[in-house]
C-alpha cells in the first residue's frame, strides 16, 4: 500500500475530508482526532494490517507520520 | 449447606465457566450441592475450575459455542456422560465496543454468534424431550447495556437485548414442560471483561467517570451475580419466568 492510500484509508477511517492530512500534519491540530475516532484506528489497524494498537502506542503517536509507519502488516 | 438454595443433585451445565463470572457461578452452584458440566474453549482454565468446585461427578467439555452446528452434538454427548439437565447457565459472552461506522456485518454477526445464537441455539437442544429434568431452570447473562444506550455499544446491546426479548417469549412456550427461563442484567463486574474494556475506554476518561457514578452500590463482585444465579435455579424461584433481573449496584435508578 503506498503512502497516498494508507493516507486516504485514515481519512476514511476518521471520517475526514480527502486531501485534509499529509504525513507531517500534528494529531493535535485535527478535531475530528478523539477519543471515538481513536477506538476506529484500534479497529481499523486490527481489520485490515493484524496490528493491535495499544493505549501507549497510541499516546505516543503525535503525526499522521507515525500512524503510517505502523499501517503495515504485522 | 444453605437450605433456601440447596441444589443437591442437580445437573446443571454451566457454558463459560473458564473464567469471570461464569466460573464463580460454577463455583457457588458446586457448593449449594449442584453436580456441574463445564464449557468453554480453554481446556486449561475449564481443569483450572474443575478443581476449584466442592463435591464429586462435575465433568468438561471443551467447545467453541460460536461453532452453532456443534451445538446438538456437544448437548448430546454432555447428557449421555452426566444425565439429563436440571438446570442451565449461560454465562458465555464476549464485548466488542467500536463505533457505527467500525460495525460491518461480519462483526456484528461474530458478536451476535456467541452472545445470541448461541444462547438460543443451546436452549433449543436441551429443551428437546429426554434432555431435561421436570423443573428445570436457565438463565442467561444478560447485561445491563441492554437497557442503556451508549457510544460504540451499540452490538453489545443489541445482543443482550435480544437475549431478554427471547428470554420472554421462550417463557411461555416452555412453561408447558415445566422449564423456567430468565436473564440476569449485571452492571460493572469485576472480570476479565470489565478489565478489557477499561484498558479499551482508559479508567480515567469520561465515561468510566460516568459509569462508575451512575453504579453507586460499586463494582460488583461475581460472587453476587452467581448468588443470584443460584437463587433463579432454585426452588426459592419457582414463580419466576421471563424476566430480566438486575444485579446493577443502583445503574438502572439513574
Ligand atoms: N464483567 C462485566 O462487567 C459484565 C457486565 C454485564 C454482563 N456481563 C456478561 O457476563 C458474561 C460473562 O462475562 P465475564 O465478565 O465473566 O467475562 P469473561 O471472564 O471474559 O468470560 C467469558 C466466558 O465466555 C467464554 N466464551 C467466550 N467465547 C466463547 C466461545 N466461542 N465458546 C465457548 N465459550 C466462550 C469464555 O471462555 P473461553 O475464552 O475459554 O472460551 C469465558 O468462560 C458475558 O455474557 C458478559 O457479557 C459481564
Amino acid at each position: 500500500m503506498t503512502n497516498q492510500e494508507k493516507i486516504a484509508l485514515l481519512e476514511e477511517t476518521l471520517e475526514i475530508d480527502e486531501g485534509t492530512l499529509t504525513e507531517d500534519t500534528l494529531l493535535e491540530d485535527v478535531d475530528e482526532y478523539d477519543s471515538m475516532a481513536k477506538l476506529s484506528l484500534i479497529v481499523m489497524m486490527d481489520d485490515e494490517f493484524a496490528v493491535k494498537l495499544t493505549g501507549d502506542m497510541i499516546k505516543g503517536f503525535q503525526t499522521v507520520g507515525d500512524i503510517l509507519a505502523v499501517m503495515e502488516k504485522a | 449447606m444453605n437450605t433456601l438454595i440447596d441444589l443437591t443433585g442437580k445437573h446443571i451445565l454451566v457454558i463459560g465457566a473458564s473464567s469471570g463470572i461464569g466460573k464463580q457461578t460454577a463455583i457457588t452452584l458446586s457448593s449449594a450441592g449442584a453436580k456441574l458440566t463445564l464449557v468453554a474453549r480453554t481446556e486449561a482454565n475449564l481443569i483450572a475450575t474443575l478443581h476449584e468446585l466442592e463435591g464429586k461427578g462435575h465433568a468438561y467439555c471443551a467447545a467453541d459455542i460460536s461453532e452453532l452446528s456443534g451445538i446438538e452434538e456437544t448437548v448430546k454427548q454432555i447428557i449421555h456422560k452426566n444425565g439429563s439437565l436440571d438446570g442451565m447457565v449461560y454465562a458465555a459472552g464476549i464485548s466488542m465496543s467500536m463505533p457505527l461506522q467500525m460495525f460491518k456485518p461480519e462483526k456484528l454477526q461474530s458478536l451476535f454468534d456467541v452472545n445470541f445464537f448461541a444462547f438460543v441455539e443451546s436452549v433449543r437442544q436441551i429443551t428437546k424431550k429426554g434432555r431435561y429434568n421436570p423443573g428445570m431452570r436457565i438463565v442467561g447473562i444478560s447485561s445491563i447495556a441492554s437497557l442503556k444506550g451508549d457510544k460504540t455499544h451499540l452490538g453489545y446491546s443489541a445482543s443482550k437485548a435480544a437475549m431478554d426479548a427471547a428470554v420472554r417469549c421462550i417463557a411461555k412456550e416452555v412453561a408447558g414442560k415445566d422449564i423456567c427461563i430468565n436473564t440476569v442484567a449485571p452492571g460493572m463486574t469485576a472480570t476479565g471483561m470489565l478489565s478489557r474494556f477499561t484498558d479499551n475506554i482508559g479508567s480515567n476518561s469520561e465515561s468510566m467517570k460516568e459509569l462508575k457514578s451512575r453504579q453507586y452500590l460499586g463494582v460488583i463482585q461475581p460472587e453476587a451475580v452467581a448468588k443470584t444465579i443460584a437463587f433463579l435455579l432454585s426452588p426459592a424461584a419457582e414463580y419466576i419466568t421471563g424476566i430480566t433481573l438486575p444485579v446493577d449496584g443502583g445503574m438502572t435508578t439513574c
